[in-house]
C-alpha cells in the first residue's frame, strides 16, 4: 500500500471525506480517533498480513507515523 | 430523500449482504452506521449487552447490522466482565436502562471451572450442574425483574488442547465438558420461552477457530471474538433480533431453468433435465431442492416465477428425482412478463408484503432488474454455481425464526385451500351468501400461553390491518397477559376449507371504567371474513362483564395501514380528536346489551367460555 492509498483509507477508518487527510496530522487531535478506529487499524493490517500491536500505536504522534509503522512492519514480515 | 441518498443506502446495504467483505466493513463502518441512520421507520429496541469479555466491537457491529435490518437500537455495554455482576447487584444503570434485550456474551474464557484430570464422572457431572446453576440464577433474574428477552451465547471450544483428541472423549476433557454444558443450555432453551440460544459454537466453526479467536486481541484488548468474527457473530444476533420482531421473510420465490433444474425444460425435455444422484451438478440441484423442501415444511412459502411456458414449466416437476413438487408452492406464475410484475402478483395473492419475498434466480440479469424494479425484495447474490445457492441463502438468515409454531406447519396447506376459496366464491350471487356456505367458526379469548409465540409473531409482522402498528417482544406480551390491568383477545378462524390459525389479537388498557385498545390487528388472509366483528363483539362482552362502559379506539397512521383508517368509524365509533404524535383517537359507548355486528360466524362454545370467565382465567405463566 503506498502513502496515497493509506491516506485514503485512514480517510474511511476516521470517517473523514476522502482526501481530507494529509499525513501530518496529530493523532490526538483527530476527534474520530478512538479505541474503534484504533482496533480496525489493527484488524486491516492483519488482514494485509502485517501485525502491530497496541504498545507500538502509542508511540505514533501523527497519521504518517502509522504509516511508516504500518511499512516498517511489513517490511519485516 | 434523495435518490442519491437512496442509492448510497442500497450500496451499504449491499455490502452488509453475502458475500460480505470484512475489512471493507471495518474501514467503512462510521460511514455506514451514518447512512443507515437516515432510513425511516426504523423500529426501535433496547438491547443491554453484557459481557463477559470487552464488548466494545460487538456493540459497533450489531448496532450496524441491526440497522441494516431496519432496527435502530439504543445500546447498554456492561462494565469489563461483570455481565454476572450488574444483574446479582441490580446495577442501577441497567435497571434504569429498561432493556427489551439482553444479549449475554460469553465465551469459553467465562467457564468458571474446568474439570480435573482423572476426575469421576460423577464429578463432572456436579460441575455441569454448578455451572448451569450459576448462569440460571442469572437468567431468572433478567426474565423476572427486567422482563426483557435473553440472547445467550453458548460455548466456543477452548483454542488449546493439552489432552489431545483426549479433550473430546474424556469426561473430563475440556472439550467434552463444552459440549455437555452447551446440551444443557440447549435443554434450558428449548423450555423457556423468552430464552434464545446465539449459537457461536458453530460460528466458531464457520469461520473457523484460528480466525475467530486471537491471541493478540485477547492478550491486548481482552476480545473473545476477533474483529474479523465479530461481523458474523453480529450479523448472527441481528438476524435473531429480527426474527424476534417479526420482520424475517416469509416466501421464497424461485426461478425454474438452472435453478431448480440444470437445464431448460422447454428446449431439453423433462427426461434431459440434469436432476439426480447419477451426475455431479445434478446431486448439486438435488441438494439444493431438498434444502429448499426443508424450508417449505418449516413454513416458508414458496412461489414460482419463470419465463417459461406454464406447462412445460410444471411439466419439469414430474421428473422422478424431483424432490418439490407442484403441490408445495402456494403460487406459480410461468409466463412470458417481466419477473417483477409477476413477484407484484404473487405478493397480492399471498396477501404478503414485497418485503417479505426473497428472490433467487440464477440469471444475474433477472436478478439486478427485480432489484431495482422492486427494491422491497430481497434479492441475494447467488453466484453461478448451484453448489453454492444453498449457502447464499442460509448465509443471509433471511428465514431466522425464534420458534417454529404449529400455524407455521400448516401455513403452504392454507394457501393451497385459499384458491380454493376464491373459486367458491365465483359461484354465488351475493357475497352473504358465499360467507354463509364457508361454515365459518371463530375461537376468541384471552390469551393463553400455547399462543404467545405466535401472537407475539403477528403482532411483529402484521401492517396492513393494524390500528397501531405497535411492536412487543415475547416478553412483553408474557408481561401484559398476565397484567390484570390490560384486557386481551386472540382470535382464531376456522372454515370448511380448513383452518386459518390464529389471525387476530387486541390488546386493551384498562382505565377505569374505560379500555383503550392500544393494538389490534388481524391477518390480511382473512379479510372481508367478518373476523373483525367477531372480534368486536368478543370485546364488547368483556367490557361487559368487568363493567367498562367505554372503549376508546386508536389509530396510528402508518405508510402501510391506510385500510384501516376508517375502521373504528365503520363499527359505530365517533371520533374523539386527535392526540399526540398524529393519533387518532375514537370513542364507543358500551350498552348493557347490544346485538352482534357478525351474521356469518360462530364462536365456539369453548371460546366463549374463555370469554366470559375474566381475569382470573388471564393470568398466565410461562409455559
Amino acid at each position: 500500500m503506498n502513502r496515497d492509498e493509506f491516506l485514503l483509507e485512514m480517510d474511511e477508518i476516521l470517517d473523514l471525506p476522502a482526501g481530507t487527510l494529509r499525513g501530518h496530522e496529530k493523532l490526538e487531535e483527530l476527534p474520530n480517533w478512538d479505541s474503534t478506529s484504533l482496533i480496525t487499524f489493527i484488524a486491516l493490517a492483519e488482514n494485509n498480513g502485517v501485525s502491530i500491536s497496541p504498545g507500538q500505536i502509542v508511540t505514533c504522534s501523527t497519521v504518517s507515523d502509522l504509516l511508516r509503522l504500518a511499512q516498517a512492519e511489513s517490511n519485516a514480515s | 430523500m434523495t435518490s442519491e441518498a437512496t442509492i448510497l443506502q442500497s450500496e451499504v446495504l449491499k455490502a452488509l449482504r453475502h458475500p460480505i467483505v470484512v475489512a471493507d466493513v471495518l474501514r467503512k463502518r462510521k460511514a455506514m452506521k451514518r447512512e443507515l441512520l437516515k432510513q425511516t421507520n426504523l423500529i426501535p429496541t433496547r438491547i443491554a449487552i453484557l459481557g463477559g469479555s470487552t464488548t466494545s466491537e460487538v456493540k459497533s457491529m450489531l448496532e450496524l447490522f441491526l440497522l441494516a435490518q431496519g432496527i435502530e437500537p439504543t445500546l447498554y455495554e456492561s462494565g469489563y466482565n461483570r455481565y454476572s455482576e450488574e444483574v446479582a447487584f441490580e446495577n442501577p444503570d441497567l435497571w434504569n436502562f429498561k432493556p427489551n434485550i439482553v444479549l449475554i456474551h460469553t465465551t469459553w474464557h467465562n467457564i468458571s471451572e474446568f474439570p480435573e484430570l482423572l476426575e469421576a464422572e460423577g464429578e463432572v457431572e456436579q460441575r455441569v450442574h454448578r455451572e448451569m446453576a450459576r448462569f440460571e440464577s442469572l437468567w431468572e433474574k433478567i426474565h423476572t425483574e427486567l422482563g426483557a428477552l435473553i440472547i445467550q451465547n453458548n460455548f466456543d471450544l477452548p483454542c488449546l488442547r493439552p489432552l489431545g483428541n483426549l479433550e473430546a472423549s474424556e469426561s473430563f476433557g475440556r472439550v467434552n465438558f463444552v459440549l455437555r454444558l452447551n446440551a444443557e443450555l440447549a435443554k434450558y432453551a428449548r423450555a423457556h420461552s423468552r430464552f434464545l440460544i446465539n449459537d457461536i459454537l458453530y460460528l466458531s466453526t464457520q469461520v473457523g477457530h484460528a480466525a475467530w479467536f486471537r491471541n493478540s486481541y485477547w492478550y491486548n484488548f481482552h476480545m473473545a471474538v476477533s474483529p474479523t468474527a465479530t461481523v458474523a457473530l453480529a450479523h448472527n444476533v441481528a438476524a435473531m433480533v429480527k426474527s424476534v420482531y417479526g420482520k424475517s421473510k416469509k416466501c421464497l420465490v424461485l426461478d425454474l431453468d438452472n435453478t431448480l433444474w440444470g437445464g431448460v425444460v422447454g428446449d431439453d425435455g423433462v427426461q434431459n433435465l440434469m436432476l439426480g444422484k447419477d451426475h455431479a451438478v445434478g446431486e448439486a440441484f438435488l441438494d439444493f431442492q431438498r434444502y429448499v423442501k426443508n424450508l417449505q415444511r418449516r413454513g416458508v412459502l414458496l412461489a414460482v416465477c419463470s419465463k417459461n411456458d406454464a406447462e412445460n414449466a410444471k411439466e419439469g416437476f414430474s421428473h422422478p428425482d424431483s424432490i418439490l413438487k407442484l403441490e408445495d408452492f402456494s403460487a406459480f406464475k410461468a409466463n412470458w412478463n417481466p419477473k417483477p410484475e409477476n413477484i407484484r402478483a404473487i405478493a397480492a395473492e399471498l396477501n404478503i408484503g414485497l418485503d417479505s419475498i426473497v428472490f433467487v434466480d440464477d440469471n444475474p440479469a433477472e436478478r439486478d432488474f427485480v432489484a431495482e424494479q422492486l427494491p422491497e425484495v430481497a434479492v441475494p447474490n447467488l453466484g453461478a454455481d448451484v453448489s453454492s445457492f444453498a449457502e447464499a441463502l442460509e448465509h443471509e438468515r433471511y428465514f431466522e425464526v425464534d420458534k417454529v409454531v404449529q400455524d407455521d406447519l400448516s401455513r403452504a396447506a392454507y394457501y393451497s385451500s385459499n384458491a380454493e376459496r376464491s373459486a367458491g366464491q365465483a359461484k354465488f350471487s351475493n357475497y352473504g351468501e358465499f360467507l354463509e356456505s364457508l361454515d365459518m367458526t371463530a375461537e376468541i379469548g384471552p390469551f393463553v400461553p400455547v399462543y404467545l409465540e405466535r401472537i407475539t409473531q403477528l403482532i411483529n409482522k402484521t401492517n396492513q390491518f393494524n390500528l397501531t402498528t405497535r411492536r412487543y417482544t415475547t416478553a412483553e406480551v408474557v408481561a401484559i397477559a398476565d397484567d390484570p390491568g390490560f384486557l386481551t383477545l386472540y382470535g382464531r378462524l376456522a372454515d370448511k376449507f380448513g383452518d386459518n390459525g390464529l389471525v387476530s389479537v387486541l390488546i386493551g388498557q384498562i382505565l377505569d371504567d374505560a379500555v383503550q385498545v392500544d393494538l389490534w390487528l388481524m391477518s390480511c388472509r382473512v379479510l372481508k371474513r367478518e373476523m373483525e366483528f367477531a372480534m368486536f363483539d368478543a370485546l364488547v362482552e368483556q367490557c361487559q362483564a368487568r363493567g367498562i362502559c367505554k372503549i376508546v379506539g386508536v389509530y396510528i397512521p402508518s405508510k402501510k395501514n391506510s385500510m384501516v383508517a376508517e375502521f373504528y368509524g365503520t363499527l359505530g365509533f365517533s371520533p374523539a380528536g386527535e392526540a399526540s404524535h398524529g393519533r387518532q383517537l375514537w370513542r364507543y359507548d358500551v350498552a348493557a346489551t347490544c346485538s352482534p355486528k357478525t351474521q356469518y360466524i360462530r364462536r365456539t362454545a369453548e371460546s366463549l367460555l374463555v370469554t366470559t370467565s375474566v381475569a382470573s382465567e388471564s393470568v398466565i405463566s410461562e409455559a
